[in-house]
């Protein structure tokens, strides 16, 4: 016996009940419970279909999906990373590596002068205020994305939903850092060490809330073939 | 056997060894080849496979592919070139290890 259209309409809803959000995953499973349940039946075809899926459910342990869902998370996080590290490397490479140098030598410039601290403190102000404009547009369109495809995917919702949280927090602290930046001029070393910070900041920020988001359609076509489908 | 402990650490090697004899394959179609293989001694749980497959796939040494079979997607695995390149370290890194228990549970036979 076969599992109908509307057995596997139900299985994806199975999947959502037991917090398997994203299409991707849900459709792994929902094939593995269908392949599973079509073998039971042959083995006991007096089972309804409901028995047949619970006991099919059952084999993936008393967590369900859960320890899938944290590992597949893990996995995808993993591959969001090897995309943001890829792009990254492009900016320390020729022929990006010309405008980090300009990023870094304007900083060098500022920084050279008495009102360094106020230089690094409007810096990240702005650094800011641009991050969480754009950590709110983003949500926003995942939000406006979901509504569209009724479909939901890990990696989407990486790129839209927590790009750059990591370095929002990072920046969110600067505030304890700044108060230790009484003195008027900084020393050499310290004005390397902050125009790179701020560079490689910077292009963290730009790769993370900017370019990754733009190449989304071509990411997620390359992650999940059935993206087009 | 069914829920032995001792599988657990090549599980990944026994992923990438049936991917190895086969052009590509889904998740519970890797359940049941072991099973038939092993006669049912060997069960691969749900649980454990599915994040081994992820965690493959994230390190680039697995490819996927999705196709409509019947009325659902299925999405099928196969190797990469880096995957086969590890198919063959952990084949043999699980040999030795082999090796290395047959020594230590049984000396005499390890001798001969």
């Amino acid at each position: 016996m076969n599992i109908s259209k509307d057995q596997i309409e139900d299985l994806y809803k199975f999947t959502r009940q037991h917090f398997v959000e994203h299409f991707d995953l849900q459709t792994e499973l929902v094939d593995h419970l269908a392949n599973d349940i079509e073998t039971i039946w042959v083995e006991q075809p007096n089972l309804s279909y409901i028995e047949a899926r619970d006991k099919a459910f059952k084999k993936f342990g008393i967590f369900g999906f859960m320890d899938v869902v944290s590992q597949r998370q893990k996995a995808m996080g993993k591959r969001y990373n090897k995309y943001l590290w890829q792009e990254f490397k492009q900016w320390v490479t020729f022929p990006k590596l010309l405008i980090t140098l300009s990023i870094f030598f304007g900083f060098y410039t500022l920084l050279s002068f008495s009102f360094a601290s106020y230089v690094l403190g409007i810096t990240f102000g702005l650094i800011f205020i641009w991050c969480l404009f754009k950590s709110i547009l983003l949500k926003r369109q995942f939000k406006r994305r979901k509504t569209v495809s009724k479909k939901k995917w890990m990696l989407e919702e990486i790129i839209f939903k927590q790009a750059g949280v990591s370095g929002l927090i990072l920046i969110s602290q600067f505030p304890s850092l700044f108060r230790f930046l009484d003195e008027l001029f900084l020393s050499q070393v310290m004005i390397i060490v902050w125009s790179s910070t701020i560079t490689l900041f910077i292009i963290w920020m730009y790769v993370s809330f900017e370019y990754l988001p733009k190449k989304a359609e071509d990411l997620l076509k390359e992650t999940y073939p059935e993206f087009s489908l | 056997m069914a829920n032995s402990k001792l599988y657990k650490g090549s599980l990944v090697t026994i992923i990438l060894k049936l991917l190895n004899e086969s052009d590509k394959m889904y998740g519970y179609e890797i359940t049941q080849k072991v099973k038939e293989l092993t006669k049912g001694e060997l069960k691969i749980t749900e649980g454990a496979l599915y994040p081994a497959l992820h965690k493959l796939e994230a390190e680039g040494l697995l490819e996927v592919e999705v196709k409509k079979v019947d009325n659902r997607l299925r999405k099928y695995y196969k190797l990469t070139e880096k995957g086969n390149k590890e198919t063959v370290s952990k084949l043999q890194e699980l040999q030795d290890y082999i090796k290395t228990m047959q020594v230590l549970v049984n000396p005499k036979l390890s001798l001969e």
